[in-house]
């Protein structure tokens, strides 16, 4: 047997805000690279390998690795379990059973507010089984808090 | 809990007055560098007193800390006041409590008295450990059985009925220990130890060192350094084999209906006590080198107690049939203890083989790029050799079975290990695939528990068995709304 993927995906702002979060710190190696530049003016060729390496890092790191993460990530809450897909080199599909859930955590960052999303990290009391579902539309990540804590107040087992 | 003890109740408890002598001592040891200094000083500026002063203060400092120490084992919590100058209120609710264990050192034992430390199964680390330093060994049974009846309710009759022992030390189990790395260890802290305090400049001076110089001259310098090598290795043999019997020495492996006793220690003796029903399964370690002469240790997977270290151990390196007796005789499944494990095939086997020939492979570019001399592709050879046998017998170690409300994951060669894991204990499953993972078609499964380890592995498991091994295993995947089982819903 085989399980199918989850469905639903994160928000569509996701991918973007995941470029901006990435972008911040290359943004922040190019503005030191241009300054050596401006300063150090002896042989050309360290700021060429410089330069090139920011650009494949930048190519790679803000428009590849958002969208890739954006086909992989899926997610799913069920009345039994809550099922998620995600990484991109690396990937995980990960399931927790409800009844067994401790806390349920909404997690906002600086730009998950400015572009209203938000992280549910539902943990158990297995440190390696917590469930993330990241970038999820603030309303929706609502929803999902609100669901899977009405399901795990009916549970009243140790859950270990 | 009705056990009337005279000890459970709102007034405070001081530890055992035989403390006032352990203190001063323990204080003493600890303030050394201080004490040596004031010595120094003291014969420096021609004043004695100032040496007699900082002794009489750590003393006093020492029985201090039995008169600012005390313990109360309330209705539902139980506290432990400690400081001498910073007080500290340590309070630990009596129904989170998962174990109890005992510890006494050389100085305690002759006076009769014994360190409890209560683990609620969360890390705790220095200041934030519970621990009654001491109480009097007499006490202990009692003491035992009021902080464990929450979680132990029929644990008072356990001095009627002594139990039945599952396992005790032999001395042959000494024979696994001159192999393991800790007497090599030993000898190299206690190299640094003396390097450090400076007396390593003051041996090379002396006529000690001067003989050995002179000693190496007149045998040649290669035979001085084989000499010196042997010595260096019959130490750490003997070493090792002193710390094995000393740490493991009349170890005895005791089941008192749901309780399991663990009690090991020559001179320091130290005592684990174990609650069976929260026992989720074990962990056969094979370490190479005591898999050569047929042994193996065992650890306890228990929700409440780390998985790794000493805090799990369940018995030390002994004959493989000892601990796989001792694992059966605990779950009750002799198939899962024992039983022939399902292979992971080609794929993982593949795995096993391009990463162990990577180094060798590597390395083969590198003398073919420089050259060297022959000696150089002789022990490239060697190289070669040991990588073909690790990913051998890591291949052939790979393996996984499941059924009957259990999974056993094997996997390892250096570091063989077998995990046995009650599947309700599991609460989470992870399928993780790599880029190469997804290439070669395979999956690591992690099964999350709040036991042991946290997460045990599966590793390099075909990719179409990953889910089936889970829901094979834990019932609410095979149910789930995201199974997808042909065979099983037509």
């Amino acid at each position: 047997m085989n399980l199918v993927d989850p469905a639903q995906r994160p928000s569509r702002k996701a991918p973007l805000v995941w470029a901006i979060g990435a972008a911040i710190p290359w943004f922040v190696l190019v503005v030191g690279q241009l300054v050596w530049f401006a300063v150090d003016h002896r042989t050309w060729w360290p700021h060429a390998v410089a330069a090139a390496v920011t650009v494949l890092g930048v190519a790679l790191f803000v428009v590849v690795v958002p969208l890739w993460r954006y086909r992989v990530h899926r997610w799913d809450v069920s009345p039994e379990a809550v099922f998620t897909r995600s990484g991109w080199l690396v990937q995980e599909r990960r399931i927790a059973p409800i009844s067994r859930v401790q806390t349920v955590d909404t997690e906002r960052g600086p730009l998950d507010r400015l572009f209203g999303l938000a992280n549910v990290t539902v943990t158990t009391a297995s440190s390696a089984g917590a469930v993330r579902i990241v970038a999820l539309d603030s309303e929706v990540a609502d929803r999902v808090v609100a669901q899977l804590t009405d399901i795990a107040a009916i549970g009243a087992e140790d859950a270990t | 809990m009705t056990i009337d003890t005279g000890i459970e109740g709102q007034e405070w408890h001081r530890l055992s007055p035989r403390m006032l002598l352990v203190h001063p001592v323990h204080e003493v040891v600890r303030q050394i560098p201080v004490l040596i200094g004031s010595v120094v000083l003291g014969s420096a500026t021609g004043n004695p007193m100032v040496a007699i002063g900082v002794l009489a203060l750590t003393v006093g400092f020492g029985v201090a800390r039995w008169f600012t120490t005390s313990f109360r084992i309330g209705p539902g919590e139980l506290q432990l006041r400690t400081g001498v100058l910073a007080r500290k209120v340590l309070s630990m609710p009596r129904n989170r409590i998962r174990s109890v264990s005992t510890d006494a050192r050389l100085l305690h034992r002759l006076l009769g008295l014994t360190v409890l430390r209560v683990s609620t199964g969360q890390e705790a680390r220095g200041d934030a450990v519970f621990a009654l330093d001491a109480v009097q060994a007499e006490q202990v049974p009692r003491l035992r059985a009021v902080l464990l009846a929450d979680s132990l309710a029929p644990a008072q009759d356990q001095e009627a009925t002594p139990g039945r022992v599952l396992a005790r030390w032999q001395p042959s189990w000494l024979r696994y220990s001159p192999l393991s790395f800790t007497g090599l260890a030993m000898i190299v802290a206690a190299v640094g130890l003396v390097y450090q305090v400076g007396a390593g400049a003051a041996l090379q001076d002396s006529s000690i060192a001067q003989s050995g110089v002179d000693a190496a001259e007149r045998f040649g310098v290669a035979a001085s350094v084989v000499t010196a090598v042997i010595i260096v290795l019959l130490a750490s043999v003997v070493l090792s084999v002193a710390r094995s019997l000393l740490t493991y020495g009349n170890l005895v492996l005791r089941r008192d209906s749901e309780v399991l006793h663990l009690e090991h220690g020559l001179l320091r003796v130290r005592e684990h006590t174990f609650d069976m029903r929260r026992l989720r399964g074990g962990t056969l370690r094979e370490p190479l080198l005591v898999r050569l002469f047929g042994g193996a240790r065992l650890d306890a997977v228990m929700t409440g107690v780390g998985g790794a270290g000493e805090a799990s151990i369940l018995l030390p390196p002994c004959p493989k049939a000892t601990a796989e007796a001792v694992l059966t005789e605990l779950i009750q499944r002799p198939d899962i203890v024992t039983g022939p494990v399902l292979g992971h095939g080609s794929a993982a086997t593949r795995r096993r083989w391009t990463r162990a020939l990577a180094l060798p492979a590597i390395a083969a570019v590198v003398l073919l790029v420089v050259s060297v001399p022959v000696w150089a592709w002789v022990a490239w050879g060697a190289l070669t050799a040991c990588c073909a046998l690790l990913a051998f017998d890591r291949a052939r170690s790979l393996g996984h079975r499941v059924g009957g409300g259990w999974l056993v994951a094997q996997a390892g060669s250096v570091h063989r290990r077998r995990d046995c894991i009650a599947a309700p204990g599991i609460i989470g499953w992870t399928v993780r695939q790599t880029l190469f993972q997804r290439r070669a078609g395979v999956a690591t499964l992690i099964a999350a528990t709040a036991a042991g380890v946290k997460q045990y592995q599966v590793i390099d498991v075909p990719a179409a068995l990953a889910w089936s091994i889970a829901a094979q295993a834990s019932p609410w995947v095979a149910e789930s709304q995201w199974a997808d089982a042909p065979q099983s819903r037509a």
